[in-house]
């Protein structure tokens, strides 16, 4: 009997996901990226011998049980990455710089609690509050475990409230609702606008245990890419989908890829921004409501990035085993904003990273930015930026430079920059329409864009359909592959079992 | 807003947003056999009628139990009452 044959298009992590699902299906599986390289980003850069993470740099469920690791399991990819738990005692270190106060975080939901209720003592019920219902979203949201993907998915209150509202609600104290809104930037949506449940699917991982990965996203890349070639998975790189053609009884015949190639496939899975999605189907299968639904969606926050190494005469492991942020207020709906000037929150992730002179102390620091800050520039591709656009990022890249050499503690020392990127970069790197960190905002009430699409072969998925982060995007691909597939056999390879 | 008006916006939705003959709206029309919606149609009729009369509506048994126009028309009435009565209640 002649295969299956899908196509996937898009390599960042859902992308890749989705072909290894597919491809352990026994599906023939062509793997389209638009870059030379895939890996979207996941993918480290190098200067001077130096690797740096662009879009990965720590994520929460890397532990045995976590929601991440099961999917790397049932990939047969765990044994193939190492993670580097973040600090026992203090995960993350949150500094409200206004405030002058600090809070480090320990590993661990039992932890966070404790530490808050010693700190915000006439608060206790209102943190319980927090980590109860933040658990119970989890509880109630099928697929948490993975093995539950394909129970019924019923909304669930939060899903239609902010996290700002349910905040309000807790408590008036404003440094407490400061420092449960800190993981703010691991969805980059502001706590007005982001949904309470999506904000507790991200957080509650990082809460429970959060890592890097020895070797960075590079490490998930080539994990990914082995396992690839071993179910031979097709790759063709440089490569953009252009067109779906021939459609009869809505489904799509020819995807037609930009230097004419024509491809079939039973199935096609996107993995790219919804909009990029929009432009790709022709209108004429569609409602105007689907396109005025995907027009509606508003980009997540994007990062201004300052990549450097920190000199100092030995480099320092326990700095990388703290995600350090730095708050100049409680507001976090006013340090996201596009408009927080002189107020934005500063995120330090480190790590030591083999060099050219010895292992060097690498330092990102990602500041969160918004597409107005680089409108001026927005027509210009890399390589070819109009001037005052190297003197922006030279400017902001400085003013993060002072920031980390202010801070000081782990991070004492001179921070030599070695590159900085925009919204712009990763715009063009990733060839995502806007350059956001994680797609679109996924607001209260609202109904994203994922599984099957109106012509009946295609199929969405990626960060912004299910939730934001890796684990959102590759819990994407599992749950949209399920149905093409087949529900029974998908569950029975969930499970262990197989997929005869 | 009353009955006529939640029809009328109604018929404005599947006109606009479906591009459906006026001709074919009527209150017996039934969403998926007359007017020739799918059930990957419904979630952009959600959005659709939640921008068009300002409440929120939740992917349930109520949406699922709906099969003509002029149930569209119930639902959209009854969210709007309780829209009203938790308004006035809080």
């Amino acid at each position: 009997m002649k295969k299956p044959s899908a196509l996937v298009v898009g390599s960042g992590v859902s992308g890749l996901t989705a072909a290894l699902l597919l491809a352990a299906h026994d599906y023939r599986v062509r793997l389209v990226e638009q870059s030379p390289r895939i890996g979207g980003a996941l993918r480290r850069f190098r200067r001077g011998g130096v690797a740096f993470d662009t879009g990965f740099h720590f994520a929460g469920g890397l532990d045995d049980g976590g929601l991440l690791h099961r999917m790397l399991a049932a990939l047969e990819l765990a044994d193939a990455v190492q993670p580097r738990f973040l600090a026992e005692d203090c995960s993350f270190r949150f500094v409200f710089e206004s405030a002058g106060r600090a809070f480090d975080l320990p590993r661990g939901i039992a932890g966070w609690r404790e530490t808050l209720a010693r700190a915000f003592p006439k608060e206790r019920s209102a943190v319980e509050g927090y980590f109860e219902r933040v658990a119970r979203v989890c509880a109630n949201t099928p697929g948490m475990d993975l093995v539950s993907l394909g129970a019924p998915r019923r909304p669930l209150d939060e899903d239609y409230v902010t996290l700002a509202r349910v905040l309000e609600d807790l408590t008036d104290d404003r440094l407490l609702r400061g420092v449960l809104c800190g993981l703010c930037m691991c969805h980059g949506v502001r706590p007005s606008e982001v949904s309470f449940a999506t904000h507790s699917r991200v957080c509650y991982d990082l809460h429970r245990c959060a890592a890097q990965l020895e070797g960075g996203g590079d490490a998930l890349i080539d994990a990914f890419a082995g396992r690839l070639r071993a179910l031979n998975v097709e790759i063709l790189r440089g490569r953009r989908l252009a067109a779906c053609e021939g459609i009869e009884g809505d489904r799509v015949r020819r995807f037609v890829l930009d230097d004419g190639t024509a491809l079939e496939a039973d199935a096609a899975v996107l993995t790219i921004h919804p909009r990029a999605v929009l432009d790709l189907l022709p209108r004429a299968h569609l409602s105007r409501a689907f396109a005025q639904r995907v027009e509606s969606f508003e980009d997540t926050a994007g990062f201004f990035t300052a990549y450097g190494v920190l000199r100092r005469p030995e480099p320092d492991p326990a700095t990388a085993k703290t995600v350090v942020s730095l708050f100049p207020y409680e507001d976090f709906d006013r340090m996201m904003a596009p408009s927080a000037e002189d107020a934005r929150a500063l995120v330090l992730v480190s790590s030591v990273e083999p060099g050219a002179n010895g292992p060097a102390q690498v330092v990102t620091a990602f500041e969160p930015a918004a597409e107005d800050h680089v409108a001026a520039w927005r027509e210009s591709r890399i390589g070819r930026r109009p001037p005052g656009y190297a003197d922006y990022k030279a400017a902001r890249a400085e003013s993060i430079r002072r920031r980390i050499e202010g801070y000081g503690d782990g991070y004492a020392g001179q921070f030599d920059l070695v590159e900085s990127s925009s919204m712009l970069t990763f715009r063009d790197y990733l060839h995502s329409p806007g350059g956001s960190a994680y797609g679109i905002k996924q607001k209260p009430g609202q109904y994203n864009l994922i599984g099957r699409l109106p012509l009946k072969n295609v199929f969405v998925a990626g960060q912004s359909a299910l939730l934001p982060g890796v684990a959102g995007a590759m819990m994407s691909a599992f749950f949209v592959v399920r149905p093409i597939v087949g529900r029974d056999r998908f569950d029975r390879f969930l499970r262990g079992g197989g997929t005869g | 807003m009353n009955r006529d008006e939640i029809e009328r916006r109604i018929h404005g939705v599947f006109e606009d947003a479906f591009e459906i003959e006026p001709e074919r709206l009527t209150p017996e029309a039934k969403v998926f056999e007359d007017l020739g919606l799918d059930s990957l149609d419904i979630v952009d009729l959600i959005v659709a009628l939640q921008k068009q009369f300002g409440v929120q509506i939740r992917e349930d048994e109520r949406v699922r139990a709906i099969r003509t126009l002029a149930d569209i028309a119930d639902f959209i009435e009854t969210l709007m009452q309780e829209e009203d009565a938790r308004r006035s209640g809080s």
